[in-house]
């Protein structure tokens, strides 16, 4: 299970957002470089067809780490109306390389894939957070990575993400939330699939943390 | 880690298998001076695929399994022989696989027996029977040389001791023997030093052979 919101920044105010991102967390930013491909199954296999995304962490070192992850649906009723972040289902596992080669003899199918490059902050404030920033790449040919271009071009994609269980998503979703209200001046967050835009100040807000550092209180 | 070779036992034709080979062995383990550590316990899934159309069978491998090692408690392997695939994953997996329910494990079974120090040696015998079920469905011995992690150095040696193994064992005058199956590694896209991925293939090949030479019998 996990905590989701997530928001799009120009691509010129995303230097003062990890300004404002390094002085909230208090962490080193790690890099981002990350190779998400969506798979589907063909017709007729399973008793619903099903989705699963590889990711393949570009930048590990001596090589790419993979990823499978299960994203499934979001809490839905009066209850996660009230709250202002997404819960969902979500699993992960670590795979050793050949798991894509697997779910090709499993009868699962490439449907998209994209290569999302950035930063991504890791921190502990009342849950464990990850803050990502990313610009999303689609590829002119299947695995061409390094010819990926921006699917967005001067935009960029913010996801606030915390694990959490069905014991604790409430004070989870509220951390995250209280996050994010740090981030208000520069990014709207909200849940996906529900945009808010970019902020109309955040030029002014980002010029402020951009000639003092950081130090201004937004 | 330290090379493994997983050994099954082949009964002489006519006989089938049943858990007085495994008392034989585990005390001829005892009788070359092993030092008991403690039981052990492996756990092999068969998958099929679900099909919203029985009618329409699309080309999906029949010789999908699972294993879960006593070894490495956080991770699961998968095999597709077939293909030559082999995939190290966590645990956590195997809820990915019922959250999209396209395959279902249909057909479980456990290893379960005893673990046993000798020397350099590690020595799992253990019994393999379908859950929920008291048949026996063969015999697997799990031989580990600890000093060496290169499946080549340790040819001889592995060789020595299984040929020690066999001489021992002879003289308890048992309709059998334990097997072991020259594997090409390589195929799987494995390399000589040992891993837990090693012992998922040969699994998976120990079984098919199981399966096909080896009658079950009940307790």
């Amino acid at each position: 299970m996990e905590c989701v919101v997530q928001g799009i920044i120009e691509t010129q105010h995303v230097e003062a957002l990890e300004i404002l991102l390094q002085g909230l967390c208090g962490v080193q930013r790690e890099r981002l470089r990350v190779h998400e491909l969506t798979l589907k199954s063909i017709p007729n296999l399973g008793v619903v067809s099903s989705e699963v995304r590889l990711l393949c962490d570009l930048d590990q070192q001596p090589e790419p780490t993979w990823t499978v992850k299960h994203v499934g649906g979001a809490m839905r009723g009066a209850g996660a109306d009230q709250i202002s972040v997404m819960v969902r289902t979500m699993i992960e596992s670590k795979v050793s390389k050949n798991a894509l080669r697997m779910f090709y003899s499993l009868g699962y199918k490439l449907d998209h894939e994209l290569l999302k490059v950035g930063f991504a902050f890791h921190f502990q404030r009342n849950a464990h957070i990850s803050v990502s920033v990313s610009s999303v790449n689609k590829m002119p040919k299947i695995h061409a990575i390094d010819e990926a271009v921006p699917v967005t071009p001067g935009m960029q994609i913010v996801v606030v993400t915390a694990p959490a269980t069905p014991e604790n998503y409430g004070e989870v979703a509220a951390a995250v939330s209280s996050f994010c209200e740090f981030l208000a001046p520069l990014v709207h967050l909200s849940k996906p699939f529900i945009s808010m835009g970019v902020v109309p100040t955040a030029a002014a807000a980002a010029a402020s943390l951009m000639s003092d550092g950081g130090g201004t209180t937004l | 880690m330290p090379v493994k070779w997983v050994l099954y036992w082949q009964p002489n034709q006519g006989t089938t298998v049943s858990t007085q080979i495994l008392n034989e062995a585990t005390q001829c383990v005892e009788s070359i001076n092993g030092v008991k550590e403690g039981r052990w316990k492996a756990t092999l899934n068969y998958y099929k695929p679900m099909l919203r159309d029985q009618s329409n069978h699309p080309d999906l491998p029949r010789d999908f399994l699972g294993i879960s090692l006593a070894d490495q408690p956080s991770k699961y392997y998968f095999v597709i022989r077939s293909q030559r695939i082999v995939v190290e994953a966590d645990a956590s997996i195997q809820l990915i696989m019922e959250k999209l329910q396209s395959y279902k494990s249909k057909v479980s079974l456990y290893f379960d027996g005893f673990q046993y120090q000798l020397g350099d040696f590690r020595v799992r015998v253990g019994r393999v029977v379908p859950v929920h079920s008291e048949s026996v469905r063969g015999i697997v011995m799990e031989v580990e040389y600890l000093p060496i992690s290169s499946m080549e150095k340790s040819r001889k040696v592995m060789e020595e001791f299984v040929e020690i193994w066999h001489e021992a064992l002879s003289k308890r005058s048992l309709s059998g023997k334990f097997v072991n199956i020259e594997l090409n590694f390589g195929e799987f896209g494995l390399a000589d030093t040992y891993t837990p991925q090693h012992t998922g293939v040969q699994y998976a090949i120990v079984m098919a052979h199981m399966i096909a030479t080896v009658q079950p019998a009940r307790g």
